[in-house]
């Protein structure tokens, strides 16, 4: 694995002279062993013997997270991953050449630092030509300054916008510091539509607003780049402050949010926490005064809303995806509700919305490697990137047209987890509630009042 | 009123700790294990109520009385198979062979149930959410009064079976010194396996509770094992109503500290964590090898 050559000292004389290591001659030693490690591991293996049958191969990295805390939102992709493969089985036909495809997906275990390393991994040993990357900072933003740093295209879907381009240095008002990531997901601003659409609408409130969120990347980012608005769009926000992540106890929100009589309630925690909160409010005889209950970043899926049992019904949430999306996968030809149909036949697990948002990742990526004058070429995907306008099963992504350089936002559709109708194979069915982000969207019923 | 109310709702909280920190204080004071696999252990013990509980329809509580004798069982062999070996190898074994069972128990649990988020509650119904009010301003919840209850009767139990019973003094005996215990004639390796069924027996109810009062997924184990172990910490290394005191100093600490401020929530916890640590060895009436040691001094 390397390490031999590595751990000699520098032959010029510039390493200890002892013949001890440099730390520089240390660190790749530990680096190349770290890195032949995953190699054993890989499923690029699979791939390599079809491989050279079909003339030139391109290879795309699949970077999710399919074990550990967030395996929830990789739990769709070995099935999104075996469509996507029957589709590309004949190989890519990009200008008049063909090219056979290698898809290689990796699990970061739900880990920021194997998320890094399995990046490089991609980047370095299996040389890939574009990196796919979805679902939480935790996986996108290691996976996508990797490649920045190496000069690899990569698109990510699947962390509010804000938080990866920011996140990740971007300065407000100042050119992009990025040229080789590119990134399509909802941000702040489609939030904002979405309550603003479903607040005024038929569910008549006092328009005081409790707002339970964490002192954490994403609750900071709602308490200054939301609330604010909120408070200007004519609703009373009552925030008692930030908590921590794993509080166990929230009595003394509860009280606040009660004495201030906030009739809709608003939140963004970690999915564990609002499972107690939302109890202990039940417990303290708040939720029988809400009316509006609005969930975000938890009860993206049923088993989560499950959990509550009836305390889950009526829940008003945000969706990325849902089977009335009227948008097809260009890729594999299948409509949102033939791919959700699909999706609970062949796993006989009810649809999610991350079925919808991995099948556009591969949608995305594979119409970037199309446009291209030479998909070989890093520098011509990354431009074929930036101006990349199409239709994927979320909807349309148009890199061009900003709010900011590199990144186009996607819409956030407001739905009403409500009981599922009698005969139904499942406990709940999410249903479409308004659609000021994308009114292309059909909606399916009113929003009705939490104690309905 | 605010202040009473925190306070009440602290003392329940505690209660809740003390009961999943109670198999750990109980392994820890007889075999000198921490057992960084206690949390992963109470999570599997949710899903087998869980999983018992959806497949026939049984209420939960009768599911748990199920499920009790089977981690009893798992102790047993955990013991026999793994823990015992670890320990012949020195202190550091059992720390890195639990935490070994803890990535072992996370993983075997993902590939059986998935990654869904579980919960007891939708099978218990409105006691999940259902309170007592005084005075209109103070609810108490009847599942945190349950629990609160059930755990006082788990450490209490413990209490007496230790000083009361053969096989009490017999684990008393083999924790003080197991050299001597085995000159007359105690079996050590039986009591340590009986020490390590009745662990996870506790730690089955310690899973039930938290599948009642919040919601678990296969790798919801590690979170469960640092209110435990502060707990533990917090009431004296060994001692069972030391782990009851010390969560409800935890529990108590952590409303207080929400009070003062939303933020102090879990700071105001590990705050009253670590000035226990610091002044601990001030504070030589609560001897830091804890209650179990006492108690044999009495009995002598």
């Amino acid at each position: 694995m390397g390490e031999d050559n590595s751990f000699k000292g520098d032959k010029n004389g510039k390493g200890d002279k002892n013949g001890g290591l440099s730390r520089r001659r240390f660190v790749q030693g530990v680096g190349a062993g770290a890195g032949g490690l995953i190699v054993g591991t890989s499923a690029a293996a699979r791939f390599a013997e079809a491989a050279t049958a079909m003339g030139p191969v391109l290879k795309v990295g699949f970077v999710s997270p399919r074990t550990g805390a967030l395996a929830g939102f990789g739990e769709c992709d070995p099935h999104i991953l075996s469509l996507g493969r029957k589709a590309l089985a004949k190989g890519l036909k990009v200008g008049d050449k063909h090219y056979a495809v290698h898809l290689i997906d990796e699990d970061t275990q739900s880990d920021p630092a194997r998320a890094s390393q399995l990046a490089k991994k991609l980047i370095n040993d299996d040389k890939v030509d574009l990196m796919l990357a979805t679902s939480t900072p935790e996986v996108v933003n290691p996976v996508s300054d990797a490649c920045e740093a190496a000069g690899v295209p990569c698109i990510s879907t699947i962390v509010p916008w804000e938080s990866w381009y920011f996140g990740r240095g971007a300065k407000p008002g100042q050119p992009s510091p990025f040229h080789w990531t590119y990134h399509f997901s909802f941000g702040g601003a489609d939030f904002y539509r979405s309550y603003l659409a479903l607040w005024n609408g038929p569910v008549k409130t006092n328009k005081k607003v409790g707002i339970l969120y964490p002192n954490d990347a994403d609750g900071n980012a709602v308490r200054y780049h939301l609330a604010p608005g909120l408070a200007k769009a004519g609703f009373t926000i009552v925030d008692p402050g930030g908590y921590e992540d794993g509080t166990t106890d929230y009595s003394l929100q509860i009280a606040k949010f009660k004495a201030e009589q906030c009739e809709i309630f608003n939140t963004f925690p970690i999915p564990p926490d609002f499972a107690v909160f939302w109890r202990q409010a039940a417990q303290q005889g708040y939720t029988r005064m809400v009316k509006i209950a609005q969930i975000a970043k938890t009860g993206l899926f049923p088993s989560q809303v499950e959990a509550l049992g009836t305390l889950g019904y009526n829940l008003s949430t945000g969706c990325y995806w849902h089977p009335t999306f009227p948008y097809s996968s260009p890729l594999t030809g299948l409509s949102s509700a033939a791919l959700g149909a699909d999706y609970e036949r062949s796993t006989g697990r009810q649809w999610n919305q991350q079925v919808g948002a991995s099948m556009s990742l591969l949608d995305v990526g594979f119409a970037a490697l199309e446009r291209s004058s030479n998909p070989k070429s890093k520098a011509a995907v990354a431009k074929a990137i930036s101006t990349l306008k199409m239709v994927s099963t979320v909807g349309p992504v148009d890199f061009a047209k900003g709010p900011v350089p590199n990144v186009s936002p996607t819409p956030i559709i407001g739905c009403q987890w409500v009981k599922a109708k009698p005969g139904s194979k499942y406990k709940l069915d999410l249903v479409i509630t308004e659609h000021a982000d994308d009114p292309h969207v059909p909606i399916a019923a009113q929003l009705v009042p939490y104690n309905a | 009123m605010i202040w009473v109310s925190q306070i009440l709702q602290g003392v329940l909280l505690g209660g809740y700790y003390a009961l999943i920190a109670c198999g750990l204080s109980f392994m820890f004071g007889v075999m000198r294990i921490i057992n960084l696999a206690h949390g992963d252990l109470a999570v599997l013990a949710g899903f087998l109520v869980w999983f018992i509980a959806g497949q026939t329809g049984i209420n939960p509580f009768l599911a748990l009385a199920l499920v009790i004798p089977l981690m009893a069982a798992l102790g047993w062999v955990l013991q026999r198979t793994m823990l015992e070996r670890s320990l012949r190898a020195g202190e550091l074994v059992p720390l890195l062979s639990t935490f070994g069972l803890a990535i072992v128990i996370e993983n075997l649990l993902f590939e059986q149930f998935g990654a869904d988020t579980r919960s007891l509650a939708p099978y218990i119904g409105g006691l999940s959410y259902d309170s007592l009010t005084i005075g209109g301003q103070i609810y108490l919840s009847y599942l945190g009064i349950i629990i609160f209850a059930v755990a006082v009767a788990i450490l209490g139990g413990l209490h007496f079976f230790l000083g009361h019973t053969n096989l009490g003094r017999a684990i008393r005996a083999t924790a003080e010194d197991i050299d001597t215990a085995e000159l007359v004639g105690i079996n050590s390796r039986a009591v340590y396996a009986a020490a390590a069924a009745i662990a996870l027996a506790t730690v089955a109810v310690g899973g039930a509770a938290l599948g009642m009062r919040a919601t678990f997924a296969p790798y919801a184990g590690p979170a469960q094992l640092i209110f435990a172990f502060e707990a533990v910490v917090i009431g004296g290394l060994g001692s069972l109503w030391g782990t009851l005191a010390g969560g409800i100093a935890l529990g108590v600490a952590q409303n207080i500290g929400a009070t003062i401020n939303t933020h102090g929530f879990l700071i105001a916890g590990h705050v009253v964590f670590l000035a226990f640590l610091a002044l601990r060895p001030f504070l030589t009436s609560l001897n830091a090898k804890g209650r179990i040691k006492a108690l044999l001094r009495r009995a002598a």
